[in-house]
Parts: structure tokens; C-alpha cells; sequence
């Protein structure tokens, strides 16, 4: 066990990897690099920073890179798919482009009227795509100064997913609105969000036949997008803790086996396969919420970020305590590999 | 095409292949004995289909506000949607009995959707409390005015940077917080029969209290209209927090309809993607450029512009968190619209009007 007893157990409970010199205040996103182990968090301190994670058998090693800083905290962040560029985007209201494996220096590609809570790189369009709570949705070319197209929302925007050609925004009031990127200036579709409370976060299906959607009500709806498969859609509860109800800030799926993990502010991740619905595997209960998680390029790494998001506003945060985890977690494979159905008979 | 007969199985387990040719019929709902809202067929009804502890249940959801044939339903992703989107006005729905009614969720039984609601706010209250809500999925919101975690984290962070004390952080935070806890007892205590839905104007006689009586017989949306005032009244106060020399209410209204800071040169390619409706070939070649090279506009453009969108951006921002309010034509008092703070018997129920926004 470890020499530090109760207190380390309670920050890392599930024995991952720890990342050296984490961000001195909260992690707002985590973005693993399309092609190579590089992992990108944005942070409250407004930094952007980069390590690069190897793995030697089943010891993982993690050496910081580099950094830039905007501003203000940055609350967003990708990586395009060349894997050698990085965006992020946060309260400064612009995106910065980051060129880091050539080494370049950032500059700003996309600006806001408020700040820029999403963003992505769609490279079937070459374009980039920025959600902001000042209502709107901008396409970008990094190469000139003006958006390409300045979509309208409903409200603020609080969640995006792209899984070409699928693109669906979450805002505020629970609008969930879905784009066919090969159309993007129409709105697809509009639904309103089959959870209750605020929308938090949403993941396209890998076949695009769908979409998940998270909210703080620890619920995740599974939705799809054919009128015909409406019969396939349902919710499911999650990250509760007998009454207390906990948000689910965070939805991804593995990139090969299409099951998925949710993350919350009640500090645990599990694994899902929505497909049988089952729970693959529940994590144990870090100290603090987890407000961003992704996968890496081959489903071989589960980064996920422990640390404050302000669930219970600013008295729970003292910054002269709070401390900023990022930890590493192989999934096995009999986390993240799908089961066959239980129990009932149903047609595929 | 439907024989009317038997329910089809298979359609309702997901996935039918027979599509229009199949002679059962393609409900989702069959059976309204089991539904305990006492719904019509056409309603939509939770059907657990066998216990478990994390509430899998089968929702039949059809969506169909003004969606467009898909074609062949195993169609793949993409053929569907071409399809679709290449045909712009033909709503030819497939289920024409369910569709459209299932998702407009129209509170028929007055008395359930209360008992819905008590049990919610019991059983389902999340533990963050700044939130909109719905006491039917896919319903519109019964009481409106999301914060976000990170909403309130950049307004703390910004209020700190103007030198505002954590105390006076957390006693605005509180604010908030118990005008919304307000919203929501009062939601309870009378939850607007009628039906939700769309926003529709509604002409509400000035009320002198926050709670009206409300004949049931109403059919506008009166739900979301008159729940909105209260929360601009919270998220005045957040606006009003986040910049003091800004006098909430009238705002300059820069957050025009194209959203864009002013003053920016016009591209005269930057619409080619869009026009196209494809991806266009001119953009394959940049896919391997070297953007050290590249040159976006100078720095001196940016700097001119990042002024300009600074003074937007912050008023936008507090205009966004306090007024995404239908636009309605108010009667009664127009100079509440000018106060700073609403004690809680002058909270006006409709929205305010154009020039307030």
C-alpha cells in the first residue's frame, strides 16, 4: 500500500497513473492527439498544456512539453487531425491555433461575443468549428479572418459532438440541435432533450446512427436519429449516491469496441454498452468531480481529470488547497469490450 | 398501406425490415392499458421493461417536427440524409397516427403532470440547483434559465479579478442560487396547466403578485412565458454582478442577428463551402499546408478588432445571461424593465418588450 495511507487512496483510488505537474487550477478539457500519445488540458489557469505519455508494458510515463497561455481560462480544446496542431478556445473569447509539434507559435483563429465553451476540427470540411454562449455557432478557415458560416442557436452553447457528417449542439434549456455537416447551414433537426435538467454534454454514435446526451440530473439519454429506431431509445440513471443526484459531465466512447464511459461530479467513471445495456464497469469514487475525460487514439488510455468544477459554486473552492489531478487508466478489455445481451431475445 | 390490425413486433423492438410494405402496424404505443398517465394511444409512456438499478427503460420517442421521409429506413446515415435533405417540403410521416402527437406532450391530465412534478422535486432533485426544467422529456422547459457550472465559475473568476471579496463571490452565487430555489417552489405550487409548448405571445394582465391564478381553460403556452420574468430576475442580478458600470435592463443591443464583432472586411470566398453544399475541392489543397507560412489578416486587424469585440463581448455577455426572453408586447409598467432589482411583488409575468431586450 502506499506510505501516504488514507489520503492517497482517497485521490486516486483506482490506482492510475498520475500526470506530473498538473495545471494549478481545474481542468476544463482533455484531448488526447489523433495519431500519437499527446495529451492537451486546458485549465482555469489559463494555460494550455502538453505532455507526451509513453508506455513501457504496463508502466506509463508522462513528460511535459510544452505550454501557451491565453488570457483567460480556457475551457476547450482539439487537436487537428494531422495530429501536429492544437485549438483551443475559452473566456478570452478566441481560439488560438496552436502549430506545437513544429514547433510554431499560436495564433488566433476564431473569435466570439462571448466565450467559447466548444470546439472542433472537422476535417472532411477543413474546417473549425466553434460553440459559444453568446448563441452561435462559427465555421472557420484558420486562413482568414472571418467565419465561413455563423450559425444561429436557440441559446448558449453548452455541449458539441461531430462525427462526420452528424454534428449535434447542446445549449442551454435543453435544446439538442443536429446538423448533416454536408448541410450545415439547416438545421437537421431539433429535439428537445428527453433528460429533465440542463443538458452537460453530449457524444455522437461512431456509426452516426445517434447520439448520447448527458445532464446533471445523472442520466444519460441514448437518442437516435431515425424515426424508425425512435423504439431504441431510452435513459438510464448514473452517478448517484442514494438521494444525492450527480451531473454527468462527460461522455465518450471507446474508438474501437463503441461502448462508452461516463465521468461525473460525484468523482467516478464507469463503462457502458449501450448496445446491451449494461454497465461494463464501475470505477471507485475519487475525492473530487471528474469534469473531463477522453480516450486516446486507440482506446488504449483513459485520461480523466479530477478536480473542482464548481458543482457546489465558489464556497466549495479554496484555492489555496485545491489541487488538480490527471490521471491515466488502461481500461482492460473487459471494461470497455461489449457484452452480449442479456437476458432478453431482441432482433438486431 | 397499414392493415389495422396486430401492433407489429418487430417494429416495435427497433427495427422493422418490411418498412411500408409491412402489413402490422407500426405503433410504438400498443397497448394504453399500461399506461399508468392515463394517456391516450398517442401519448408517450415510460415502459420499464424489466427491473433495473439504473432505470433502463424503453422510451418511444418519436420525433417528427417537420422532418423530412427518410427513405428506406436501414439506410445508412448518409443516404438518409441526403435524401432528405435534397427534398425540402414533403413531410410524408410514416407513422401518421403516433407521430406527430407523441412527442407534443399536451398536460391533459392536469392532475398527473402535478403528481409528476411533486414526484420530481422529491425523488429527482440534482444536487446543482441553477438548472431548467421539464417535467416531460422532450417537453420544452417548464421553468427556464440554465447556468452552467462553468457560467458561474467565469463570472466568479471575473468578479474576482475586479477585486471583489470571496465573500461577496458566494453571497451573489447564493442570490442566484435562492431565486431560482424560489422559481421552483413556486412551479410547484402552481404549475400552469396547459399546454407546453411553443412560445406563443400571450397577453397576461399585469399581475400584482408573482403567483397567478390561472384559468385551466387557458390554452397558450402560458407555462415557459410566465416563468421567465423570475429568472431574469436572477440572471439580472448575475448581469448585474458581472459589470457594474453597465445598467442592466436596456442594453446596447450588439449581439446583432449575424453575430459578428463589426467592422470586419468581407471575404469574398468565405462562402464557398456552404453555396457548394459539398465540400468543395478548392479546400483539398490546403490540407497539407504549412501554416507558419500561411498568412491570416496582419496583427494590426486584430488588435482593432479585439477592442471593438471586447467592449461587444462583455456586454453581449451579460445580455445573453439576462435576456433570452421571447419578445412580446408588455402592457403595464415599462419602467420595471429599468429596475436594477425586482422585490417579489413587481415581478412583471410577461417578457419585456423589443426595446428592453
Amino acid at each position: 500500500m502506499s506510505t501516504f495511507g488514507a489520503a492517497a487512496a482517497n485521490h486516486n483510488p483506482n490506482k492510475s497513473f498520475e500526470v506530473a505537474q498538473p495545471p494549478s487550477d481545474s481542468v476544463s478539457s482533455l484531448s488526447f492527439s489523433p495519431k500519437a500519445n499527446f495529451l492537451i488540458a486546458t485549465s482555469w489557469d489559463n494555460q494550455v498544456r502538453c505532455w507526451e505519455i509513453s508506455r513501457n508494458g504496463t508502466a506509463v510515463a508522462s513528460t511535459p512539453k510544452a505550454s501557451i497561455t491565453h488570457d483567460q481560462p480556457v475551457l476547450c480544446s482539439t487537436w487537428k487531425d494531422d495530429g501536429m496542431t492544437v485549438f483551443s478556445g475559452g473566456c478570452d473569447k478566441q481560439v488560438k491555433m496552436w502549430p506545437l509539434l513544429s514547433g510554431g507559435q499560436p495564433m488566433t483563429v476564431a473569435m466570439h461575443d462571448a466565450p467559447i465553451k466548444e470546439v472542433a476540427w472537422i476535417p472532411e470540411m477543413n474546417l473549425l468549428a466553434t460553440g459559444s454562449w453568446d448563441k452561435t455557432l462559427k465555421y472557420w478557415d484558420t486562413r482568414q479572418s472571418n467565419p465561413v458560416h455563423t450559425q444561429q442557436l436557440p441559446d448558449r452553447c453548452y455541449a458539441l459532438t461531430v462525427k462526420y457528417p452528424l454534428m449535434v449542439v447542446g445549449t442551454a434549456d435543453r435544446n439538442l440541435i443536429i446538423f448533416n455537416l454536408q448541410n450545415p447551414q439547416n438545421e437537421y433537426k431539433r429535439v428537445t432533450s428527453p433528460l429533465k435538467y440542463q443538458t452537460r454534454c453530449v457524444a455522437a454514435f461512431p456509426d452516426q446512427q445517434g447520439f448520447l446526451v448527458g445532464s446533471i440530473e445523472g442520466r444519460v439519454g441514448v437518442h437516435h436519429l431515425d424515426d424508425g429506431q425512435q423504439g431504441k431509445n431510452f435513459t438510464f440513471k448514473c452517478h448517484r449516491d442514494g438521494s444525492e443526484i450527480y451531473s454527468v459531465n462527460s461522455l465518450n466512447f471507446h474508438p474501437i469496441h463503441h461502448t462508452f464511459a461516463t465521468a461525473g461530479s460525484d468523482g467516478a467513471f464507469n463503462f457502458w454498452d449501450k448496445d446491451s445495456k449494461q454497465r461494463l464497469k464501475a470505477m471507485s469514487r475519487c475525492s473530487q468531480p471528474i469534469p473531463c475525460s477522453t480516450f486516446n487514439n486507440d482506446g488504449s488510455i483513459f485520461a480523466y481529470s479530477v478536480c473542482y468544477d464548481w458543482s457546489k459554486g465558489a464556497e466549495n473552492h479554496n484555492p489555496s488547497t485545491a489541487k488538480s489531478y490527471i490521471f491515466l487508466h488502461l481500461p482492460q478489455e473487459s471494461e470497455v469490450k461489449g457484452k452480449p445481451r442479456v437476458g432478453t431475445s431482441g432482433r438486431k | 398501406m397499414h392493415n389495422k390490425k396486430e401492433a407489429c413486433r418487430n417494429f416495435q423492438r427497433g427495427s422493422c425490415q418490411y418498412g411500408e410494405r409491412c402489413k402490422f402496424l407500426h405503433v410504438i404505443q400498443q397497448q394504453p392499458k399500461s399506461n399508468a398517465f392515463g394517456f391516450g394511444t398517442q401519448a408517450i409512456s415510460h415502459q420499464q421493461q424489466k427491473p433495473n438499478p439504473f432505470g433502463f427503460g424503453v422510451q418511444n420517442n418519436a420525433q417528427s417536427k417537420g422532418v423530412n421521409d427518410f427513405g428506406n429506413k436501414q439506410s445508412q446515415f448518409k443516404n438518409t440524409w441526403t435524401r432528405s435533405s435534397a427534398s425540402s417540403g414533403a413531410p410524408s410521416l410514416r407513422q401518421p397516427d403516433n407521430q406527430p402527437q407523441a412527442t407534443n406532450h399536451r398536460c391533459n391530465d392536469p392532475e398527473s403532470c402535478k403528481r409528476i412534478i411533486a414526484e420530481d422535486f422529491e425523488h429527482e432533485r440534482p444536487l446543482w440547483k441553477l438548472t431548467c426544467y421539464s417535467h416531460w422529456k422532450n417537453s420544452p422547459c417548464d421553468i427556464v434559465g440554465d447556468v452552467s457550472y462553468e457560467e458561474l465559475r467565469a463570472a466568479a473568476y471575473d468578479d474576482a479579478k475586479r477585486g471583489l471579496s470571496l465573500q461577496s463571490i458566494i453571497e451573489r452565487e447564493r442570490n442566484l442560487l435562492n431565486s431560482k430555489l424560489v422559481e421552483f417552489e413556486n412551479f410547484l405550487r402552481n404549475p400552469y396547466r396547459g399546454p407546453a409548448g411553443s412560445a406563443a405571445a400571450q397577453q397576461i394582465p399585469f399581475p400584482g403578485a408573482t403567483t397567478t391564478v390561472l384559468s385551466p381553460t387557458t390554452q397558450n403556452t402560458v407555462a415557459p412565458q410566465s416563468n421567465v420574468p423570475p429568472s431574469v430576475s436572477s440572471f439580472s442580478q448575475l448581469g448585474a454582478s458581472l459589470n457594474t458600470g453597465f445598467s442592466p435592463g436596456p442594453s446596447v443591443q450588439s449581439n446583432n442577428a449575424s453575430g459578428q464583432p463589426t467592422s470586419f472586411s468581407n471575404s469574398a470566398q468565405s462562402s464557398n463551402v456552404f453555396s457548394a453544399n459539398n465540400v468543395p475541392s478548392a479546400n483539398a489543397s490546403i490540407s497539407t499546408q504549412n501554416f507558419s507560412s500561411s498568412s491570416i489578416q496582419s496583427p494590426a486587424f486584430l488588435n482593432v478588432s479585439l477592442s471593438n469585440s471586447e467592449v461587444v463581448g462583455r456586454e453581449a455577455t451579460n445580455v445573453q445571461l439576462g435576456n433570452n426572453l421571447p419578445t412580446t408586447v408588455a402592457s403595464g409598467d415599462s419602467n420595471i424593465w429599468l429596475k436594477e432589482k425586482w422585490t417579489p411583488g413587481e415581478i412583471p409575468e410577461e417578457a419585456p418588450p423589443d426595446a428592453y431586450v
